[in-house]
């Protein structure tokens, strides 16, 4: 176990990009050459020894933990790419954290902002307390967002979150969000993503869900007209396999969609209105 | 007289871009941005004459402007004030991350104010530098 | 004693807002304008306050205590150009209001600065270009839909008061050439929360709910592909209705939708623009359907296609890590004022005192400021440098953009007053500047 400790100096009055503050980029080096690797202060390049108070030295990336003490709010992009080997933050953190993550943990003991664990393709990234809008999303333009990986967020996850999610059974990929509670717009663009909120959720929950699983086990605001009663139910499938005890209504969804946007069925000549998307919500 | 629970929507008027192409910092500009149409049923229940001050507030703040009655309506429980300054100070700078914020749709309540006095688009942004 | 010769100059795109019509006729005597044709009130009070008056500036400025000073341009450009050299998070904003080749200037002083770059979008259809960058959108120019549509809807816009000519022009009572009868071979919808102007003139007012667009996208595309939905009512319109206003979307010959702020400024933002192209793509399952947005200002279009072309993004643009990344609600401007992450900001062509948030606004003023600004507006009126343009379209040629990415070149019917120079002029020797004192 390689361990590195960092210690912010001071909240810097701009926000800081630490995209070098990760396992990979600490692997083999010591305590003085993680000093010098660079962080983004406004339109100057510094250093990660301006801001932080370093000790420890890097091993092999998946033997590194490192762990950071400090009001991060505005430190961004925190794990950022990193393949694997852990990051402990003590408090809260700035944006972009674990994005475009495919290996390791990261465990923040406070809120997180916007964007954390974007585009995530693997790992885990778990957050004690509230987090932003768009938690593991899509980045702009993208429509394959989180690929794989797990993300437990405690408290409330803001608006759009797992936007554009792209899970796969047969190729045995559940990317997966579990939270305390949810804004608007949960998992627009599903495409096989697993979600479970623990208590309540915002409107427009699996808008345009292709296919996936949405388990709301508190109360929605609002349930989109375009998602059709199917049933009561005592337990819940997911598609990893797993069993979710309860008592749920089930709705499947979104029937405002088709995925190629223009599927006419070639014998009956009629568009086709299935969908394949599940939405669960508590009895 | 005041009312609550009513919805703020906010936009252009033809009036306020012949205003603000005109100088955005003349009288004309307040009559054209610093007022409020409401419905006629609603402006009804606030029992003013047409003109009189009223001050609008939301979750995001308040200001004073001249009450007016619609001319697009029936729209009852939904006010309208023309973009600018003053529906700025009432708006919700909120994008949700997505980078517009949300300058219609907030909840309002609107109330007479006899001698209110509605600023002007200068005096406005004073009183929020000071503030 | 003998009068000035009036000059009458044709074919004038007018630099208003994003219908940029090309039609307009401008008389000039002794280098002032005397008379528009063809604009509407607000394009004519756009072309006569061009003229000198008290609320136009005509001198570089610089604040002096309590009241301006008047400065030569040398010392107002490298008062200027000091400022955004000691800041580490400029922000360059605006740009709709000039033209193109100015727009392009702005990219390269801000790539030299390492600053935020951000045009009015963000405070407008950055939504729809968000939507767009996630679903497409099938669209056409003005032409096509003058001469084809036979189905308008307007969506969470009032053109009547905002694109006071586009009707006539475009989408309601001009005539087509297959559409001969104008008007009469025109069916339009308006779905708006209030009876607007426009909804007043329309076939069909559908009055949804404030905020509830959303959902009656939703529905309508549901409705479209066949689904029996449970809901009897959906954001304040009856089900019957929908289905009705389903089967006429499905069964016109050429439809489109034009929409507006009422879809892009309300709670939902992107993903009713989203939800609204998804449904024009789906209709053209049955018939010929396209959707438009009603853009603002004569040349955001421009602002833009230039930005995208020059750095791959159309607005919400960061260099401060000397190459373009794009993500509005951390790069925009309103959202990085409100956290007070600038510290100096140019202002082009645009007044966001007026047009920004009160929390935005108020922290803007908190750092130096600098207005490239024909008049008076309650951002130029505090600014600490004030660098007065030719205004674009009047007193400068360029290329602008209409709402259909359409470029029409505009026109210079006169002289700018006083010491005025052209936006590209302004932006160019900021540039230099800029370069000199940071010792390129």
């Amino acid at each position: 176990m390689a361990v590195i400790d960092l210690k912010l100096k001071k909240k810097p009055e701009l926000p800081l990009e630490a995209e070098s503050i990760s396992p990979n980029k600490f692997a083999g080096k010591k305590a003085a050459d993680i000093k010098k690797l660079p962080v983004y202060y406004g339109n100057e390049q510094l250093t990660i020894g301006d801001f932080f108070n370093v000790s420890g030295d890097g091993g092999e990336v998946d033997d590194i933990k490192i762990n950071i003490d400090g009001d991060l709010s505005n430190i961004k992009r925190i794990g950022e790419n990193m393949t694997g080997g852990e990051i402990t933050i003590k408090g809260d953190v700035g944006m972009h954290v674990g994005s475009q993550m495919s290996g390791g943990k990261i465990f923040v003991n406070g809120n997180a902002d916007d964007w954390a664990g974007a585009m995530l393709k693997g790992g885990e990234l778990e957050i004690n307390g509230d987090a932003g809008h768009y938690i593991g999303a899509a980045y702009r333009g993208y429509w394959k967002g989180m690929m794989n990986g797990v993300i437990k967020v405690k408290g409330k996850v803001g608006n759009e979150s797992l936007s554009w999610v792209s899970g796969s059974k047969p190729g045995k990929r559940f990317p997966t969000l579990i939270c305390g509670s949810a804004g608007s717009f949960l998992g627009i663009h599903s495409h096989g993503g697993t979600i479970i909120v623990e208590g309540d959720c915002d409107r427009c929950a699996g808008a345009d869900q292709v296919r996936g699983t949405i388990v709301i086990k508190g109360k929605v605001s609002k349930i989109l007209p375009s998602y059709k009663k199917i049933g009561e139910v005592k337990e819940i499938e997911l598609m990893n396999g797993e069993i979710i005890k309860g008592k749920f209504t089930e709705y499947s969804g979104d029937h405002s969609v088709e995925k190629n946007h223009s599927k006419i069925d070639k014998k009956t000549e009629k568009v086709s209105n299935s969908s394949n998307g599940r939405l669960f919500v508590a009895a | 007289m005041s009312i609550e629970g009513l919805t703020l929507l906010t936009g252009r008027t033809i009036n306020q871009g012949i205003a603000l192409e005109g100088g955005k910092t003349s009288k004309e500009n307040v009559r054209a941005a610093g007022i409020c149409a409401i419905d006629i049923k609603d402006f009804k229940k606030l029992d003013c004459m047409v003109g009189t001050p009223v001050k609008i507030t939301t979750d995001h703040g308040s200001v004073m402007v001249y009450s007016t009655i619609s001319e697009e309506g029936p729209h009852p429980g939904i006010i309208f004030i023309p973009m600018g300054p003053w529906a700025n100070q009432v708006v919700n700078p909120d994008s949700q991350s997505c980078g517009t914020p949300t300058f219609k749709g907030m909840k309002a309540k609107i109330e007479a104010v006899q001698n209110g006095k509605v600023l002007d688009a200068l005096d406005l942004i004073k009183t929020l530098k000071e503030a | 004693m003998a009068t000035k010769k009036i000059k009458t100059i044709t074919d004038v795109p007018c630099p208003f807002c994003g219908t940029l019509c090309d039609d307009l006729e401008v008389d000039v005597q002794d280098n002032k304008v005397v008379e528009v044709r063809n604009a509407c009130q607000i394009g004519t009070k756009k072309f006569f306050s061009s003229n000198p008056s008290k609320h136009r500036y005509e001198k570089p400025l610089i604040k002096d205590g309590d009241s301006y000073k008047e400065v030569s341009w040398d010392e107002a450009i490298d008062k200027a150009a000091d400022i955004l050299v000691k800041a580490k998070r400029p922000l360059l904003y605006g740009f709709s209001s000039t033209e193109s080749e100015a727009q392009g200037k702005g990219v390269e002083l801000a790539e030299i600065l390492g600053s935020i770059l951000d045009n009015t979008a963000s405070v407008c259809h950055g939504p729809t270009l968000l939507a767009v960058q996630d679903v497409g959108v099938p669209s056409s120019t003005l032409g096509e839909i003058k001469n084809r549509a036979d189905l308008v809807v307007f969506w969470g816009c009032n053109p009547v008061h905002a694109h006071p000519r586009h009707l006539s022009r475009y989408s309601e009572f001009v005539r087509g050439y297959f559409k001969k009868d104008g008007r009469h071979d025109r069916y339009i919808i308006v779905v708006d929360p209030r009876n607007t102007h426009t909804a007043q003139l329309a076939d069909l007012h559908v009055q949804v709910k404030p905020d509830e667009d959303y959902e009656l996208l939703n529905t309508l595309r549901a409705v479209l592909r066949g689904v029996e939905l449970d809901a009897a009512e959906v954001s304040g319109v009856p089900m019957e209705d929908i289905k009705e206003l389903v089967e006429k979307l499905k069964t016109c010959k050429f439809g489109i939708i034009f929409f507006g702020m009422g879809l892009t400024q309300s709670m939902s933002h992107h993903r009713n623009i989203d939800s609204a192209i998804c449904l024009t793509r789906e209709l053209n399952d049955h018939t010929k359907f396209l959707i438009t947005a009603m853009r603002g200002h004569y040349n955001v279009s421009g602002a833009n296609t230039v930005f995208t072309w020059n750095t791959g993004y159309p607005y919400s643009i960061d260099f401060s890590k000397g190459y373009p990344r794009y993500n509005p609600g951390e790069f925009s401007s309103c959202d990085l004022l409100i956290k007070d992450e600038i510290d100096a900001s140019l202002i082009v062509a645009s007044d966001p005192a007026s047009n920004f948030p009160a929390a935005s606004v108020k922290n803007m003023f908190k750092h130096p400021l600098i207005a490239i600004e024909p008049h008076e507006t309650p951002t130029s009126a505090f600014a600490d440098v004030i660098l007065p343009p030719a205004i674009a379209g009047i007193e400068c040629e360029g290329t602008a953009y209409r709402m259909d990415h359409v470029p029409l070149h505009l026109r210079k019917v006169k002289e700018a007053p006083g010491d005025c120079l052209t936006d590209r002029e302004i932006l160019q020797r900021l540039i230099e500047k800029v370069k000199e004192k940071k010792g390129e």
